[in-house]
């Protein structure tokens, strides 16, 4: 019956995918995608980005994932991405329903539906690609005939926005988790329970979080007073964790698209978890304990890639690859190998004082790509305040090895709107931007071109900053009207974002559920895209919210106290929240803390009691 | 060593945008292990060029390549280890070895023919079709209006039409479409039917129209030749390969 609906699918774009915006997205016929014979498993999974096929396929977590579950003879797993707005228009007209990529089948008919939630502004996708999907957005309206919903990712460290459209959500990393999952599905597939009991089962599994068992209680002031938690659960939903990377599955025959991706290249995983321990970071937090992969498993990985894939350039990918302990062996190695075939290495995330002349020489050899630093903040003041320890000379030095090697373009982040920011922290990144430029210049660079980008600060839940209001909307304005006045010069370009994003983006990092109805009213008032700014209608948002009497300013410019329930305190990422009150004096009071990669243990709680702990290979 | 590569980009190939197809061989070639000839400089580019751009969405039955690989191989095993790594609707149909000094296809190749199937919008007769054909035909000069983010754009399209003919099938009309194509640049068959349905009320159902293009030529004198046998292949024993 299925197959007959697919073929009938595929027949019905094939008549207007010419005139879409870049078909490629919408086929699945990718070198190296997974068909299996529908037939032949047990379970059957979306996973659902949703985001465009561009930004999606760019996702190393989804990459894992994909090919992981397929790795299961008895499983299999297809992809689906939000379709662009012409291909959505397009399938509307045309009553199509949300397929997914390999078999052209509705995702409505699959198992369970996948969604991975990276940024807060792209859910309002998944209420549309449900309702694309044609399933009930709400759990409770949902049947046995219906898919599971299922979400995981970063933002599912706060995902009480979405929970009553989400069956139940993964916590941290899920490469044990979610093949258990599917067996579970597996079996009440074979011998159905009813659903409270299924989910009760699913509560065993480590990283499962079902909120049907979580009930926040709020004060009348609106704060929470409580959550209380069913006594079968446990009260506190610890996440998934892969202790050892070199014996974790890894994807080395990933998909190569026919259509150019955001990230169009091999991704190498070198590492996970960052212990620098920056304070605005929710990444650094929520993915510790630094985990990484040896250099034989990453040379075999390399050799496996190239061959499988054919690319041009291998993206050695961590959160700050810099530090990873063989970093200089590694990139050696891989140069020394695969120079012959022009294939070229990129990092991504290089931290600052991590950056040197050899590395900046090594990875020139074959292909230039782009250099981007963060110092992200414009004094050391403020750089010792968000612990990001890098100083102005690691900056300049690493400028300067950079012009030598032969770079004329350098990218520099920032954030303005940090906690404690005053006048001297702007005209700080004026004049680093000013040194930068000068320096390539005064080095003979033809071209010298710096790029400065300013984002506004967005407090994030399970971070030292987590109390902290996000600055008021206007005197965000106010700084980045300053900045780019200040920033004038050809050599540099100044790029900022929209504040009404990071606004929205603030309200739902630290939302709690009573914002799912208003999630659900801006969706159906057509809001999606969020992300993009030529499709995110904040006027829309802010009537939702009113509809709902919710003040967002609750929710991104309150400074919360400690005493406060946060609505993901039944929620644990390992790291305690004492310890993250710590960071947060810390903070105030204008004080480095060290990482333990380096130096002593400070506690953050991650270690103790989980049967793991750093693990460096150098 | 220089070679010369007819093939086809059929079925979801068809998908795949002029744009993207050098990285999509480049891949392919590395994945069969054969070393790409690149470009000296800054950001080396590998040594592959095609013929005219195929728009997306059209079927081609035999496009040509140009590929420098960095040493001398035996050409059918080139052939057939790319094959193997292309993608489905990719197929490669012949290869030549090319002098070095080979001009470039796109400097060659000056005539396309396709072959468009579009569905009827009311039903036309074998007649009605071939009047509008011969009318259109007969006119001198034949304005089709574009817009473009340039704005309005008029472009006199007829004299890139060398030949049009159609015939009638079930519920279908097959347009048999042979245009030149040049530095100047040329007409796209969508641009020629749409124009005919406008100026001659030709009742067709543009929508669902299949368009393929059924060859690229060096045409000379009024005949078609394949860029295969130009005057600048290799000719020996073993410097050209019919594919599987």
């Amino acid at each position: 019956m299925t197959e007959f609906i697919a073929a009938e699918i595929r027949r019905q774009i094939d008549r207007f995918l010419p005139k879409v915006i870049k078909p490629s997205r919408y086929l699945g016929a990718e070198w190296n995608a997974v068909h299996k014979e529908w037939d032949s498993v047990k379970v059957r999974m979306a996973f659902a980005f949703p985001d465009v096929y561009e930004v999606g396929m760019s996702h190393l977590g989804t990459r894992i994932l994909y090919h992981l579950v397929n790795s299961f003879p008895e499983f299999l797993c297809e992809r689906v991405f939000a379709p662009w707005v012409d291909m959505e228009e397009k399938m509307r007209e045309k009553s199509i329903p949300l397929y997914a990529l390999e078999s052209f089948r509705p995702v409505n008919t699959f198992d369970i539906i996948g969604f991975t939630l990276q940024y807060e502004m792209s859910f309002s996708n998944i209420l549309n690609m449900l309702d694309l999907a044609g399933i009930p957005l709400r759990a409770k309206d949902r049947g046995a005939e219906h898919p599971w919903i299922i979400a995981g990712g970063p933002c599912a460290f706060n995902p009480e926005p979405l929970v009553p459209f989400i069956d139940f959500f993964l916590l941290g990393e899920s490469e044990e988790q979610l093949p258990e999952v599917l067996r579970l599905i597996d079996e009440q597939k074979s011998n159905p329970i009813n659903r409270e009991e299924f989910l009760l089962k699913l509560t065993k599994v480590q990283g499962v979080y079902v909120p049907d068992f979580y009930n926040p209680v709020y004060k009348s002031d609106g704060r929470i007073e409580k959550i209380e938690s069913d006594v079968r659960v446990p009260k506190v939903v610890e996440k998934g964790l892969v202790k050892n990377l070199d014996t974790a599955f890894y994807p080395t025959q990933p998909i190569v698209p026919y259509t150019e991706i955001v990230h169009d290249r091999m991704m190498l995983e070198v590492m996970r978890g960052c212990s620098r321990g920056c304070r605005f970071c929710q990444a650094g937090m929520i993915y510790r304990p630094v985990r990484e992969r040896s250099p034989e498993v990453l040379m075999k990985h390399t050799e496996e890639l190239v061959r499988s894939t054919g690319y041009e350039e291998i993206s050695l990918t961590s959160l700050s690859t810099g530090d990873y302990s063989c970093i200089q062996p590694l990139i050696t190695g891989i140069i020394g190998k695969y120079e012959p075939e022009k294939i070229g290495v990129s990092l991504p995330s290089l931290r600052l004082d991590s950056f040197d002349v050899k590395l900046a020489e090594e990875v020139q050899k074959v292909r230039k790509t782009g250099l981007t630093f963060a110092p992200e903040a414009g004094t050391q003041r403020l750089r010792d305040v968000i612990n990001k320890g890098v100083t102005e000379e690691n900056l300049l030095q690493a400028a300067e090895s950079a012009f030598r090697a032969g770079w004329s373009h350098i990218k520099l982040y920032f954030m303005i709107g940090l906690p404690t920011e005053r006048q001297e922290d702007l005209d700080g990144i004026v004049a680093l931007a000013k040194k930068v430029v000068e320096l390539g210049t005064r080095l003979g660079r033809r071209n010298v071109a710096v790029t400065v980008s300013a984002s506004s600060f967005v407090p994030k839940s399970h971070t030292p900053f987590q109390w902290e209001p996000q600055e008021p909307r206007l005197s965000l304005v106010e700084k980045q009207k300053y900045l780019k006045e200040k920033l004038r010069d050809r050599r540099i370009k100044y790029q900022y974002h929209d504040v009404e994003t990071s606004f929205l983006e603030a309200v739902f990092a630290k939302g709690d559920r009573r914002l799912a109805d208003v999630l659900e009213t801006a969706v159906k008032s057509g809001c999606k895209f969020d992300g993009w700014s030529e499709h995110f209608k904040y006027e829309i948002w802010l009537e939702a919210l009113k509809e709902h009497s919710l003040d967002p300013r609750f929710y991104a410019s309150r400074a919360i106290d400690y005493d406060d329930v946060l609505p993901w305190d039944h929620l644990e990422s390992g790291v305690t929240k004492r310890f993250l009150m710590r960071e947060h004096h810390n903070a105030l009071k204008e004080s480095r803390t060290v990482d333990c990669r380096f130096d002593t243990c400070p506690g953050c709680g991650i270690c103790p009691d989980r049967g793991v702990k750093i693990d460096l290979k150098g | 060593m220089r070679v010369r590569i007819a093939y086809t980009k059929l079925e979801e190939a068809k998908y795949i945008a002029h744009l993207d197809l050098a990285k999509v061989f480049e891949r392919a070639l590395r994945r069969a292990g054969i070393r790409l000839a690149y470009s000296e400089g800054f950001n080396p580019h590998p040594k592959i060029s095609f013929g005219s751009a195929l728009a997306v969405g059209v079927e081609g039955e035999r496009e040509y390549v140009d590929i420098e690989v960095q040493s001398e191989m035996d050409l059918k095993d080139m052939v057939g280890r790319l094959q193997e790594q292309l993608p489905q609707g990719i197929r490669l149909l012949e290869g030549r070895m090319m002098n070095p000094g080979a001009k470039a296809l796109m400097a060659i190749l000056n005539a396309a023919s396709y072959r468009i199937r579009v569905p009827m919008a009311l039903p036309i007769s074998q007649s009605q079709l071939e009047e509008a054909i011969s009318a259109w035909l007969g006119r001198k000069e034949i304005l089709y209006v574009k817009y473009s983010k340039k704005g309005r754009q008029e472009k006199d399209i007829r004299p890139w039409v060398k030949s049009l003919a159609g015939t009638i099938s079930g519920d279908e009309v097959i347009f048999d479409l042979e245009v030149e194509i040049g530095n100047q640049g040329s007409v796209r068959p969508d641009e020629v039917l749409g124009s005919l349905r406008e100026v001659e009320s030709l009742h067709l159902d543009l929508d669902q129209m299949s368009i393929k293009r059924t060859g690229i030529y060096v045409s000379y004198e009024g005949l078609n030749r394949s860029p295969l046998e130009h005057e600048n292949s290799v000719d020996s024993p073993k410097t050209s390969v019919q594919g599987s």
